[in-house]
């Protein structure tokens, strides 16, 4: 029942195989010569951005935009609550390892509840009570530094601490296990291609105005990624971040009149 | 006689301490009470700034012919009315703004005031339907207050948005609006840090800046 497939060994060995490629390849910039100190590979990063922008020009945004047209609305939530519900394990996991027990026994709940339905249907009183939690977030609140900022292909933007999450989330997923016939594993491969269109879809007018409107969409992706991950740990692991807040910065804005 | 002086004395002495410390007891509730007033006060005065801007854009769109150019006068009305534009202007320069000359920070706001309404006018059909309802207002220091809400859509094809304002509010002048902050991401900080990157991209020229966002300008 839960042997590992061999097609899911493959691809979880390839992601941190070709992270640490690709962290091989990259060459740091001088830090006098960097547009943001928490990107020494802006070089590397932003060929990186180049390629991701690409796939979602000619894959990515198209799919989306189909999505959108032909899913009925109703389709479309049953589908993202069917993402949300695989990631429960990793909430309970992830959860229990911070001490967050109540936040752990819910999201255990949520998941055994909602397997009724494959996660297609939300039965539970209030979905929104589980507070998402990664390995990131767990590294996190053990204080491990956040690390060097890195733009992956396929996955986007991450630090080195949420790419080293994202590993430990895929391999710690009992999802991953599974061997439950064709229709399970059909479920298994389809999901992550479903789960960007989905996202994309749901962010379609946002993405659409940092990639076309930006003056520099890899800046202005960053800086939101940086903004939206520093209010997640802080939210929801309680630990203030590496970087400053907007908070801070707007209290030396305003001690500083000049 | 020398103990009667000495006790005139105490007594003055007494008597000083005590209308000091009177005075004191007297202006210490004040002070204290003056500290709550002063953050209700600019909780008030940026709630005041938020409700009449709502009101303003509500109006703008119950009277939308789709004609450009009333538009951009609105847009800009509301924009000079209830927003700090030197203060972003300057916060979103980041520290190139000090080694900016007087003509090229007077280029930049012109030119990010231009391109924040040009934004706004494209996308204002967007904001129809939507209602927006605070749900509470917090003091950042005595300067700033950041005002909470989310917008509804009224036809319930959008999900509901968080947004916050960050409105300045000194003592001595009428508050106004500094950032706008969407799902907790501040879009004045987003905007900084661009900035900042393209500066630093030209060696640190900030007229490169300048260059870049009117480059981006749709042709009028």
């Amino acid at each position: 029942m839960f042997a590992l497939p061999k097609s899911s060994l493959r691809s979880l060995l390839a992601v941190p195989f070709a992270a640490i490629l690709l962290l091989a390849a990259c060459s740091s910039v001088p830090e006098d010569e960097r547009t943001d100190a928490r990107d020494p590979y802006e070089g590397s990063n932003r060929k990186a951005f180049a390629f991701n922008m690409g796939l979602d020009t000619y894959i990515l945004e198209p799919a989306a935009d189909g999505y959108r047209t032909v899913m009925p609305k109703a389709g479309r939530r049953a589908i993202d609550n069917h993402i949300d519900w695989t990631g429960l394990p990793a909430t309970t996991f992830n959860s229990a390892l911070q001490g967050r027990f109540e936040n752990a026994g819910l999201s255990a709940v949520h998941f055994v509840v909602n397997s009724l339905t494959l996660g297609l249907i939300d039965l539970t009183e209030d979905p929104k009570a589980v507070k998402s939690q990664d390995f990131g977030q767990t590294l996190a609140s053990f204080d491990v530094p956040e690390g060097n900022y890195l733009m992956v292909p396929v996955l986007g933007p991450n630090t080195g601490r949420s790419l080293a999450g994202r590993v430990v989330d895929s391999v710690t997923n009992p999802m991953s296990f599974l061997k439950a016939g064709d229709a399970i594993q059909t479920m298994q491969t389809m999901r992550p291609p479903v789960a960007l269109v989905s996202m994309r879809a749901n962010l379609f007018e946002a993405f659409n105005d940092v990639k076309y409107n930006s003056l520099d969409p890899y800046a202005r992706t960053r800086s939101l990624y940086y903004q939206g991950r520093a209010g997640r740990i802080n939210a929801m692991v309680g630990k203030p971040t590496d970087n400053r807040t907007a908070d801070d910065q707007f209290e030396s804005f305003l001690e500083d009149p000049k | 006689m020398i103990i009667k002086s000495q006790i005139g004395i105490l007594t003055t002495y007494l008597r000083a301490w005590l209308r000091g410390g009177f005075v004191c007891l007297c202006i210490l509730p004040l002070f204290l009470t003056s500290l709550p007033a002063r953050a209700s006060d600019q909780i008030a005065a940026a709630n005041n700034v938020i409700t009449s801007m709502i009101r303003d854009v509500e109006t703008y769109l119950e009277t939308d012919s789709g004609n450009v150019e009333k538009r951009t006068e609105n847009i800009a009305k509301l924009l000079d009315t209830h927003f700090d534009l030197p203060g972003i202007a300057r916060f979103s320069a980041g520290p190139y703004w000090r080694a900016a000359s007087e003509q090229e920070r007077i280029d930049y706001i012109r030119t990010m005031r231009d391109v924040v309404i040009g934004t706004i006018v494209r996308n204002f059909d967007q904001l129809s339907g939507l209602r927006f309802t605070t749900i509470d207002s917090q003091a950042k220091g005595d300067k700033m207050v950041l005002v909470r809400g989310s917008f509804n859509d009224s036809t319930g094809k959008r999900p509901a948005v968080s947004v916050g304002w960050r409105v300045i509010t000194p003592a001595t002048a009428p508050a106004k609006v500094l950032d706008v902050e969407i799902e907790n991401i501040s879009m004045l900080v987003t905007q900084k840090q661009e900035n900042i990157t393209i500066i630093r991209q030209n060696e640190g020229r900030f007229s490169a800046l300048i260059e870049a966002m009117k480059k981006r300008q749709p042709a009028p």
